[in-house]
C-alpha cells in the first residue's frame, strides 16, 4: 500500500521530479537570470540589473509585439469558440449527420501548422485558388495580397489559426453538449423555453466546463502562436505579423544571439500568459461552481 | 481516405432500442421544423468550408503542375504520382520519417512510465506535500517554451545533448509530463482501492502491484493520452529546429520547414509535402478516432 511507505511513494516519483527539475524548472530560473545578464550565445554575460526590461519597456518592437500579439489571441479566441459553439449546437441537434461533420471538421486539427501553412501559403497567394475563387465569381474587386498587405496579412494568419482549430473547439463544445441532461433539456422545451432564450438561459450556463476547456486551450494556443507567423510570413510585412514569440526567436537565434534580451522578452510573454490564463480561469471557473 | 473513418449515416431510428438511444442524446423530433433548413444549410455551408481546403490540397497534389497553373480551381482530368514523389525526395522524407519515429516513439514510452509513475502516489496520498507536488507539475502547462529555449539551449549544450535524439526526447518529455500526470492522476483516482488492499493481503509489494495489477488496468487513459501526445511531438517545429542542426537527426517538419523560401508558393510542391506530412497521423485517425477525440475533448465534462 502505496499510502503507507512514502520513502517507495518518493521512489515512485522520483524520475518524473528529476526530469521537470532539471528541464524545466532550473532551466526557467536559469530564464530569469539570464534577464538579467547582458549574456550573448555562449558567454554567461555580466550582472547588468533591471536593464534588459527598462531597455524591453521602450523598444517600440516589444511595444508593438505586444499588441500584435494580444489582439491576434482576442481575435483568434472569440471566433474559434463562437464557431466551434455554434457548430457543437448544430451537429448536437442533427444526430444523423454528427458522426460526419464532427468527423470532417476535425481533419484539420490534425495537421501541423507547418503543413496548414503550407497550405493556405499557396492558397492566398497572388494566383492562388482563394483570387481565384474571387475571380470566377465576378468579385474582383475582393482580389488581395493577402500576405503581402501590413494590413491584412495578421487576419490571413489568423483566419488560418480559426480554420484549424474551429472543429477542435466543436469537439469540445459536442462533448459538453452529450453530456447534458435530457430530462432538464426536455423540461426547460415544456416550460416554453426556446430557441435563443433556451440557449441563453439553459445550454450556455451548463457548457460552463467545455467552455473553460475550449477558452484556455485556444487562448493559451493563441498567444504561444509561433509556426504560422513564421512560415507564412516570417514575423513581415513591416513587422505587421511579428508576434511576441516570433521577435523571441528572432532575438536569440537570428544572427545576433541575444540570449539574454530574448529571454527578458520571454518572461514578458510568460507574464501576459499568466494573467490572462489566470484571470480566465478565474472567471470561467466562477461559471462552473454555479451549476 | 477520410472516407474510411467515417462511421455511415444512421437513417431513421427504427428499434425502440436505436431510438431510446437518440433520446439520451437528447435528440427531440419536434425540433425539426421549417427552422432547422437554414441551419441545415448553414451548416452544410461550414463544415464544406473547413474541409475543402483539405480536399482541395488532396486533389491539387495528384494534378500535372500544368493544369494547376491554367486552371487552379479545375477538377482533376489527369492524375499523376509525380509532385508526391517530387516532394518525398526534396523534403528528405525517409530520414525525417525516421528520425521523428525515433523521437516519437521515445517521448511516448518515456513521458507514459515516467507519469504513470508519478501520477500513483499522487493520487494515492493526500497531504499536503502530495498536493504541492501536483500543483508544481500541473504548473508546468502554462509555462511558454519559449522561455526555456535559451537556458535549455546552453543546459543541452553543456551536458552535451545538443543534436541528439536523446536530448529532444528528455525535452519532450519534460514538456508533456504536465498533460501525463493530470490524466492519470484523474484516472488512478476512479480505481478503487480494494485491488491494492487484496494484492497487499497477497503478500504483493507496491512496485509488483504496480506493474501487475495497475498498470494493464491504465489502457484506455494510455491510448487517449498517447493520441494526444502523438498530435503534439509529430507536429511540432520548434523543438527540433532548435536543438537539432545534425541533417540526419532532423525530423519531418524540420525538413519540411526548409522547403520554405526556395519554393513558397509553388502549390505543386507545397501541397504534396503538406499531404505527406499529416498522412501518417490521418492513418493512426482512422484506427484511433475515438481515442483522439477524448484525448482531445477531456476536462470538457465535469465529472
Amino acid at each position: 500500500m502505496i499510502h503507507r511507505r512514502p520513502l517507495v511513494a518518493v521512489a515512485f516519483m522520483a524520475p518524473a521530479l528529476a526530469m521537470y527539475l532539471a528541464i524545466i524548472l532550473y532551466p526557467l530560473v536559469q530564464g530569469l537570470v539570464l534577464s538579467v545578464t547582458d549574456s550573448k550565445i555562449g558567454n554567461a554575460g555580466n550582472f547588468v540589473g533591471a536593464a534588459n526590461y527598462i531597455a524591453m519597456a521602450k523598444d517600440g518592437d516589444v511595444m508593438r509585439a505586444l499588441g500584435v500579439t494580444v489582439a491576434y489571441a482576442v481575435v483568434v479566441v472569440i471566433a474559434q469558440n463562437a464557431i466551434g459553439l455554434g457548430l457543437a449546437k448544430a451537429l448536437f441537434m442533427r444526430p444523423r449527420v454528427r458522426q460526419l461533420g464532427s468527423t470532417l471538421i476535425l481533419v484539420p486539427t490534425l495537421m501541423s501548422a507547418v503543413m496548414a501553412a503550407f497550405v493556405w501559403n499557396s492558397l492566398l497567394a497572388p494566383d492562388g485558388a482563394v483570387n481565384s475563387l474571387l475571380r470566377s465569381l465576378g468579385l474582383n474587386t475582393l482580389t488581395h495580397v493577402w500576405l503581402g498587405d501590413p494590413s491584412t496579412a495578421l487576419w490571413a494568419i489568423a483566419l488560418v489559426n480559426i480554420w484549424m482549430f474551429s472543429g477542435y473547439s466543436a469537439a469540445i463544445f459536442l462533448a459538453g453538449y452529450m453530456n447534458l441532461s435530457t430530462e432538464l433539456l426536455d423540461a426547460s422545451s415544456v416550460d416554453g423555453a426556446a430557441g435563443w432564450r433556451k440557449f441563453v438561459s439553459v445550454e450556455w450556463p451548463l457548457l460552463a466546463p467545455a467552455t473553460t476547456v475550449s477558452v484556455t486551450l485556444s487562448l493559451l494556443g493563441s498567444l504561444k502562436v509561433f509556426e504560422l507567423p513564421l512560415v507564412m510570413t516570417n514575423g513581415g510585412p513591416a513587422g505587421s505579423t511579428t508576434t511576441l514569440t516570433m521577435l523571441i526567436f528572432q532575438k536569440i537565434f537570428g544572427g545576433q544571439g541575444s540570449f539574454a534580451y530574448g529571454t527578458t522578452i520571454a518572461v514578458l510573454l510568460l507574464v501576459v500568459v499568466v494573467l490572462f490564463a489566470g484571470a480566465t480561469q478565474a472567471l470561467l471557473r466562477r461559471r462552473e461552481e454555479r451549476i | 481516405m477520410e472516407n474510411t473513418t467515417i462511421t455511415p449515416a444512421p437513417t431513421a431510428p427504427t428499434t425502440p432500442t436505436a431510438f431510446r438511444a437518440e433520446r439520451r442524446a437528447g435528440v427531440r423530433r419536434v425540433r425539426r421544423g421549417p427552422v432547422s433548413l437554414a441551419g441545415d444549410v448553414i451548416l452544410a455551408i461550414a463544415v464544406v468550408l473547413i474541409f475543402a481546403p483539405f480536399a482541395y490540397m488532396v486533389l491539387t497534389s495528384l494534378r500535372p503542375p500544368s493544369d494547376v497553373i491554367n486552371d487552379p480551381l479545375g477538377w482533376p482530368t489527369s492524375l499523376t504520382i509525380d509532385n508526391i514523389t517530387n516532394a518525398y525526395s526534396k523534403m528528405n522524407y525517409t530520414q525525417g520519417l525516421f528520425s521523428s519515429t525515433i523521437v516519437l516513439g521515445g517521448s511516448l514510452i518515456l513521458t507514459i512510465v515516467v507519469g504513470s509513475l508519478a501520477a500513483y502516489p499522487l493520487a494515492r496520498i493526500t497531504r499536503s506535500w502530495t498536493t504541492g507536488v501536483y500543483r508544481i507539475f500541473i504548473a508546468g502547462s502554462t509555462v511558454p517554451i519559449f522561455v526555456l529555449l535559451a537556458p535549455l539551449y546552453l543546459l543541452l549544450r553543456d551536458v552535451g545533448l545538443l543534436n541528439s535524439y536523446a536530448g529532444i526526447i528528455l525535452a519532450y518529455t519534460a514538456i508533456n509530463l504536465p498533460v501525463a500526470i493530470f490524466f492519470y492522476t484523474s484516472f488512478f483516482r476512479q480505481i478503487p482501492i480494494e485491488l491494492e488492499e487484496a494484492a497487499a493481503i497477497d503478500g504483493s509489494g507496491p512496485v509488483r502491484t504496480f506493474f501487475v495489477v495497475l498498470f494493464p488496468l491504465l489502457r484506455p487513459v494510455t491510448a487517449t493520452l498517447a493520441t494526444f501526445l502523438t498530435l503534439s511531438v509529430w507536429n511540432d517545429l520548434l523543438i527540433p529546429l532548435v536543438f537539432v542542426q545534425d541533417p540526419s537527426l532532423k525530423t519531418v517538419m524540420v525538413n519540411a520547414y526548409s522547403l520554405v523560401g526556395s519554393y513558397t508558393l509553388d502549390p505543386s510542391l507545397l501541397f504534396p509535402a503538406a499531404l505527406l506530412g499529416v498522412a501518417p497521423l490521418l492513418i493512426v485517425f482512422a484506427f484511433l478516432q475515438r481515442q483522439i477525440v477524448s484525448g482531445l475533448t477531456m476536462g470538457a465534462v465535469k465529472s
